[in-house]
């Protein structure tokens, strides 16, 4: 991520635009699909899709779009955070905190990978805390360089 | 009026974030990498011991009167980079079937053998029921990332009529 960039107001609603059909695709699409087939394929199957997958679907959306549309800009910030935190706790919530289990055919299966799950969660608690110290570092690397008194390269 | 634009320098605080961001990813690419290639060799390695590798699993019954004892003889191949731990165990034992809880460590590119025994102490109250429950577990532990465990009915082990 870059700050204090030109960004024309074209390419912010293209932005928008491409974040908003691909978490639209894969978060509300691929889900709803892997839903019904795992419902029409494998009737007896403990596996289903959590209808919070759908709730998570929106709030992405909305973050990634906002993060999108104000790149380059200070506002930015808490959508690029936002949606950071937000895969993290929904990669927490979708493997059950590390611990799944599937029973089938009599057999419970078990799986536990919690130290493999925090590993799997770093980068997303990094890319949250990163977007605020990257705008800090921003901000007070263009006070340090920005010369006493700015020289107008045109006339009004 | 038109305002320079203030491209600011690459600074300290931005190679040092820049730094955090490449340690993260190369630590989950190392510890996914890893786990994962450890995870498909040690279930290959497995999958083709029991299907009868160098040293195929191997499953006795012996019958002494009303009781009988069955012995499984697995053996756990270590073709992964982290320790694997295997553990059988009866979940709830019955005063009918008493099982020994057997556990192996084996070390990477190490071989283990694990050997686990059921005792059926009447086997006529078995054969007259038909069915025999024994709820056991069978944990494969790779610490300290990941663990599988399955719980199921150990009485498919043991077949009416005694054994060989």
């Amino acid at each position: 991520m870059s700050f204090g960039r030109q960004v024309t107001m074209r390419r912010r609603i293209l932005s928008a635009a491409w974040a908003f059909v691909a978490n639209f695709v894969l978060w509300i699409v691929i889900p709803y699909y892997v839903g019904t087939l795992l419902v029409g394929r494998v009737p007896e199957s403990a596996l289903t899709v959590p209808s919070f997958v759908f709730e998570f679907g929106a709030l992405f959306i909305v973050l990634d779009v906002g993060a999108a549309f104000f790149q380059g800009k200070a506002i930015s910030v808490p959508f690029i955070s936002g949606a950071a935190a937000l895969s993290a706790v929904f990669l927490w919530l979708v493997t059950n905190g590390g611990s799944l289990t599937v029973t089938t055919a009599g057999i419970d299966i078990t799986l536990g990978f919690q130290l493999l799950l925090y590993v799997l969660v770093l980068p997303s608690i990094w890319a949250a805390i990163r977007a605020p110290l990257s705008y800090l570092v921003w901000r007070r690397a263009a006070a340090s360089s920005a010369p006493p008194n700015p020289v107008p390269t045109g006339s009004a | 009026m038109i305002f320079v634009q203030v491209k600011p320098k690459t600074t300290r605080g931005t190679w040092a974030l820049r730094a955090v961001t490449a340690a993260v990813t190369i630590i989950v690419i190392l510890v996914l990498g890893t786990v994962a290639y450890s995870a498909y060799q040690d279930y290959s390695a497995i999958k083709s011991e029991l299907a009868g590798g160098s040293s195929p699993a191997v499953g006795t019954e012996t019958r002494n009167g009303t009781s009988e004892a069955i012995t499984l003889d697995i053996p756990i191949p270590n073709h992964g980079l982290y320790t694997l731990n295997v553990t059988i165990a009866c979940t709830y034992p019955t005063s009918n079937v008493v099982c020994t809880t057997a556990h192996v460590s084996v070390p990477p590119g190490g071989q283990g053998t694990l050997l686990f025994e059921i005792n059926v102490t009447n086997m006529t109250q078995f054969e007259n029921s038909g069915n025999l429950n024994v709820n056991g577990t069978v944990a494969i532990v790779m610490p300290p990332f990941a663990s599988v465990s399955v719980q199921t009915n150990f009485g498919g082990f043991v077949s009416q009529g005694g054994g060989s």
